[in-house]
């Protein structure tokens, strides 16, 4: 068992140290153990839209700033080609109403694909939603420290 | 900002942001929580209280309804002004009415201890 296409939830700090693994660039570590996707809870400050291209935004949930990127490019890339057009309308949508909804000063909830950047981890949105919820943060922050304790840091134990 | 650049607010209590404080240094980035007390709508200056701690906090940034009474979260640089009070440059805020704050102070001590044990495990 591993946590490979899991959304791990982890703090800012944890997630910055991700490293990625030479031998799969969709492949990244924490203490040996193989990830791919991650969630996390942070206000919004940093937004930089590219109409029809991205949204790059950052989210700081105290401990860090986790560079994001939510794609806005899905009517013109060649990536979505082979899918239906419907489908693909529908995504470019969703993705619209959530680069609507990321602006400075928000709280957002993150879901996406860990990739590398310049050099550094980031985040690339799959799902976002606002959290008006204002303990949500204080809850995602515990929700991180027990998995890392309980659970990411066993399966390190085991993977090693 | 630049995204490449911008730090993260470090998780304070008004109480640490005094000039006897470690915390106390131009341009550190924080995120502090307090309930409105005062504000002056000429020059955007809130005052934020927690407890018997008390900060300035510049808003002329930020496009909010502030009300005193209410609870409110900023992240910013601190600056010190000549007289040796830091003031907190906003450039984020929000109102968090309804937040759990004894939850936030104790879950904040525990994300800082934790962020210590990773610290050493990771150095060791």
């Amino acid at each position: 068992m591993d946590l490979y296409n899991t959304h791990v939830k982890l703090l800012a700090f944890d997630f910055l140290s991700l490293t990625p693994t030479r031998a799969d660039p969709s492949c990244f570590q924490r203490k040996g153990l193989r990830l791919s996707r991650a969630e996390s809870i942070g206000v919004v400050v940093t937004r930089e839209l590219k109409p029809g291209k991205f949204l790059r935004f950052t989210i700081d949930d105290g401990t860090g700033c986790i560079p994001c990127v939510l794609w806005l490019n899905h009517l013109t890339s060649s990536y979505f080609s082979r899918r239906s057009p419907s489908s693909v309308r529908s995504i470019a949508r969703t993705a619209l109403q959530f680069a609507s909804e990321i602006q400075l000063g928000v709280v957002a909830r993150v879901r996406g694909r860990i990739t590398g950047y310049r050099g550094t981890v980031q985040i690339t949105v799959s799902d976002a939603a606002l959290e008006t919820d204002p303990n949500a943060q204080v809850l995602h922050w515990l929700d991180c420290v027990r998995l890392a304790r309980r659970c990411y840091d066993k399966f390190s134990r085991i993977g090693a | 900002m630049d995204a490449s650049t911008i730090s993260a607010g470090a998780l304070v209590r008004l109480q640490e942001l005094v000039p006897s404080s470690p915390n106390f240094k131009q341009g550190a980035s924080f995120r502090v929580i307090g309930k409105i007390q005062e504000y002056d709508l000429e020059t955007a200056v809130a005052i934020i209280v927690d407890g018997d701690a008390s900060s300035k906090v510049d808003t002329q940034y930020l496009n909010l309804n502030l009300r005193p009474g209410s609870l409110y979260q900023f992240i910013g640089e601190l600056q010190i002004e000549p007289n040796n009070e830091g003031i907190l440059k906003a450039r984020v805020g929000r109102n968090v009415d309804g937040l759990d704050i004894n939850l936030y102070h104790q879950t904040m001590q525990l994300v800082k201890q934790f962020q210590a044990e990773q610290a050493d495990i990771r150095t060791f």
